[in-house]
């Protein structure tokens, strides 16, 4: 969509809309600077006009060079293949701004992650509680993402208060955050009736390590390394999803052979990790045979991984231009065979799920995530084309896919069955994917090197194997990082969690958890 | 020589059992296309815990700390009502069946009791699934032992020791006390021994707060009882009229023999396990009422002498 015809629709919506501060179309970026009074009916507009959830919203603390704190509000339109980002002002002197989560759902949990990291209110929230800095811990009044954050000052301490269901015969039963299992650390608070569960809420933010704060200041090619870690299952989408904003910043146009590598590598990624949440749901539905199967099958792919880069979770492969390591004719060789016998023991991998009817029964209608629900959320991702949204950028922003005429997975039911179904499909369209790739792989320059650095911002995106990998980065003249905001799928998927499992009984929640498998890292950052 | 049998039985009980569950454990693995773990394995778990101190929570009472032992000796008096190496079960003056299915309660009693002392929210959930799941478990056995009795004439186990013939009452009663032995020994579909979902846990959530020694008198305690309960079975369905003590031919015969048949049904456990999904929590009691069904029609056929 061009600038007036953005406005002229925005305007449809919210008549009182005034002049545009101002707008500016970068690559497939749209940036639409609005005054603090506009900011949340804009935001509302684009909402409904998309229609696309809040997928970033986020702040920056400007006011060393700008005198301001600004808040921006991406969103995504499918349809225009092009990114929407509203922007707003904040004078520092009263830092505030009208709160959107009561309109829309999906900007409540970004509205608290701005309070609590750059202590911007946003005004009408109706629950401010922290997410990651927790209460007992960390001081009231230290904002570490403001840009004069040095160390903790001593404040009060507080406790966390859980949301209560109280009646007769409801009970509380709180798990974590230590498991059992090699896991994330995370608390799930349950008010259950009996067995049924009423209410799940969930409390993360254990892992926090303050990622976005480490990136600032730190020159690009190091940056990359970072983002290979904020995740370690989605490694490479991470560092994909940060080079690419790099690389749009810097203006650089990598060559062909790596496009196609990375696109390989991303894929293989999806591979390893759905055929690992295959066996994980199998083995926590108790099936333990197709369980020990897929984790035969994920170590084939981890091995291959290793050979074919030096790395089993792909690290150190992407860099700034392109990617480190190339793929040439015997790896090409060594990664089409290994796909055939992949393909073969998926096959039969599948075929011992599908007609296990224990297993079936097990599965279907179990922690069903309706559409309406998950729409309102702002579920992305697997999850939300399991529950009927048509999302995958892979299928809107297609860059090589296009070419691959790539097919996207999805299912209407919302259940354990439906996100099983949506990672075999995925599986399988991977390794043709990987096979269209490998056949256009042509010698040639595999990065590209000694990118002119130069400050600017730009919006790098990938899909991964969870969802949308969002990277924003904001870089000075030095090509250093001044700000890298990161939304990790399981950031809006979590709440989806705590939607599905409603009504479901206590001990089939692992399986729920199993098929949304959310990083604990990813969200606490 | 009854005192020296009683000895003998419970020495073999408690010497045996940990080696069964060791050798489920490594069929299961190796189905799995694993290696798996030894099968003395058990040995060393109740070593290690055997050695280690034990951490007790500060609300629970006397209960949790006797609990382990009543299980303990509640299984061991359960074990002395079958008959192993004579005709006759050791302590047959103590009880029929009927007296084995209330011991295995008394047991059960007191660990959901202990399990509820500490009050963890594990244990309360752990001890009312087991609970309801017990329920559901025991009117099928006793449907079992009713058919028995129906044929045999007597609750009393020494009556069909030693039988000659299988019958069709006795092929369906030991079926149906397949499905109750993986109800009580809490195996998949039922529950699951391995997992380590606390969520997801019945009787192992019960157990969740013991440590140490108590915990390995817990453990021992399971390897007893599905040991009693997989003897039942193998005395139903593949009886064997032979004494145990004889000639030392007759005696090696009667070894391979009762390690035949115990194998026989671990291996069907095993298959059971590796090739069946845990099944969701409320059809259990579709499960256990299959089992009392087959209890029922196992009844009908010993009154119709079929």
């Amino acid at each position: 969509m061009d600038i007036p015809t953005v406005i002229a629709r925005i305007r449809n919506n919210f008549p009182e809309f005034s002049e545009l501060a101002s707008a500016q179309n970068y690559a497939d970026e749209l940036n639409i600077k609005v005054s603090p009074q506009d900011f949340k009916h804009t935001c509302l507009a684009l909402h409904k006009i998309l229609p696309s959830p809040v997928m970033m919203l986020f702040a920056q603390d400007e006011r060393a060079g700008e005198g301001i704190f600004r808040i921006n509000s991406v969103f995504v339109d499918f349809k225009n293949k092009e990114w929407v980002m509203v922007s707003m002002d904040i004078p520092p002197e009263n830092p505030c701004f009208d709160s959107l989560a009561k309109s829309i759902y999906s900007a409540s949990l970004f509205e608290r992650e701005i309070w609590e990291m750059f202590g911007v209110e946003p005004k009408g929230h109706p629950d401010l509680r922290r997410l990651r800095l927790h209460d007992e811990v960390w001081p009231k009044g230290n904002y570490p993402l403001r840009k004069d954050f040095q160390k903790v000052e001593p404040g009060d301490l507080s406790d966390y208060k859980f949301s209560r269901v109280e009646g007769e015969g409801i009970f509380e039963v709180p798990v974590g955050p230590v498991h059992a299992g090699i896991i994330g650390p995370g608390h799930f608070r349950f008010s259950v009736a009996g067995e049924p569960i009423i209410s799940l809420e969930t409390r993360l933010g254990f892992s926090h390590r303050g990622v976005e704060k480490i990136f600032e200041g730190k020159s690009c090619l190091e940056a990359v390394r970072i983002s290979e870690c904020v995740s370690g299952d989605a490694s490479f989408a991470h560092s994909l999803a940060f080079t690419q904003a790099a690389e749009k910043i810097f203006g650089i146009q990598i060559p062909a052979a790596a496009a196609y590598s990375r696109a390989i590598f991303l894929e293989l990624e999806r591979m390893y990790n759905h055929v690992n949440d295959l066996g994980g749901i199998a083995l926590d539905a108790g099936f333990s045979f197709p369980a020990a199967y897929a984790s035969v099958i994920k170590e084939v792919i981890l091995q291959l991984n290793a050979r074919l880069s030096g790395s089993r979770y792909l690290r150190k492969i992407n860099a700034i231009g392109g990617i480190s390591i190339g793929l040439d004719e015997t790896k090409k060789q060594m990664l089409l065979s290994s796909l055939k016998e992949l393909k073969r023991d998926f096959k039969e991998l599948v075929k011992i799920l599908y007609s296990s009817v224990s297993f079936m029964d097990r599965i279907d209608t179990t922690g069903v995530l309706r559409k309406k629900t998950a729409e309102d959320l702002g579920v992305t991702g697997l999850v939300a084309r399991a529950s009927g949204i048509p999302t995958d950028l892979r299928k809107y922003f297609p860059g090589v896919y296009k070419e691959a005429k790539f097919r996207m997975a999805i299912q209407e039911s919302g259940d354990v069955l439906a996100r099983l179904r949506v990672r075999i499909f995925e599986f399988e369209e991977s390794c043709r994917l990987i096979e269209e790739f490998s056949g256009k792989l042509i010698k040639g320059e595999e990065i590209k090197v000694n990118a002119e650095l130069k400050g600017g911002s730009a919006l790098g995106y990938t899909e991964g194997w969870r969802g949308p990998v969002l990277y924003w980065l904001k870089t000075d003249t030095r090509g250093l990082v001044t700000r890298c905001k990161i939304v990790d799928p399981s950031f809006l998927n979590w709440q989806g969690l705590s939607y599905a499992v409603l009504g479901n009984i206590i001990p089939d929640f692992p399986l729920c958890n199993k098929s949304f498998d959310l990083s604990y890292s990813g969200n606490d950052l | 020589m009854m005192k020296i049998i009683i000895i003998l039985q419970l020495a073999f009980f408690i010497a045996a059992a940990p080696l069964l569950n060791g050798l489920i454990t490594k069929i299961k693995n190796n189905l799995r296309l694993r290696k798996g773990q030894s099968i003395f394995q058990p040995y060393y778990n109740l070593a290690k815990l055997f050695a280690k101190g034990e951490v007790v929570s500060e609300t629970a009472s006397w209960i949790f700390k006797v609990a382990p032992w009543v299980v303990f000796s509640a299984t061991l008096s359960a074990a002395l009502l079958i008959p192993v190496f004579i005709f006759a079960s050791p302590a047959h003056r103590l009880g029929d069946f009927l007296a084995l299915i209330f011991i295995f309660a008394l047991a059960r009693f007191f660990l959901a009791l202990a399990a509820l002392d500490t009050g963890s929210s594990f244990g309360g959930m752990g001890s009312s699934r087991e609970m309801f799941i017990s329920g559901l478990a025991e009117p099928a056995l006793c449907l079992v032992i009713f058919s028995l009795s129906l044929q045999f004439g007597s609750t009393d186990i020494s009556a069909f020791s030693g039988m000659h013939r299988v019958s069709v009452s006795s092929v369906v009663a030991a079926l149906a006390l397949f499905l109750v032995t993986l109800a009580e020994t809490s195996r998949i579909p039922v529950d699951n021994q391995e997992t380590h979902l606390e969520l997801t846990m019945a009787h192992e959530a019960m157990v969740l707060e013991y440590s140490g020694p108590s915990l390995a008198l817990l453990e021992w305690s399971a390897h007893i009882k599905q040991m009693i309960f997989f003897f039942l079975i193998a005395q139903i369905v593949f009886p064997i009229s032979l004494p145990f003590l004889g000639s030392l031919v007759q005696t090696s015969v009667w070894v391979i023999c009762y390690l035949a048949r115990i194998m026989v049904i671990a291996v069907i456990v095993a298959l059971v396990e590796v090739s069946v999904a845990k099944m969701r929590l409320f059809r259990v009691a579709d499960f256990l009422g299959f089992a009392f069904v087959l209890g029922v029609i196992a009844s009908v056929c010993a009154i119709l002498g079929v």
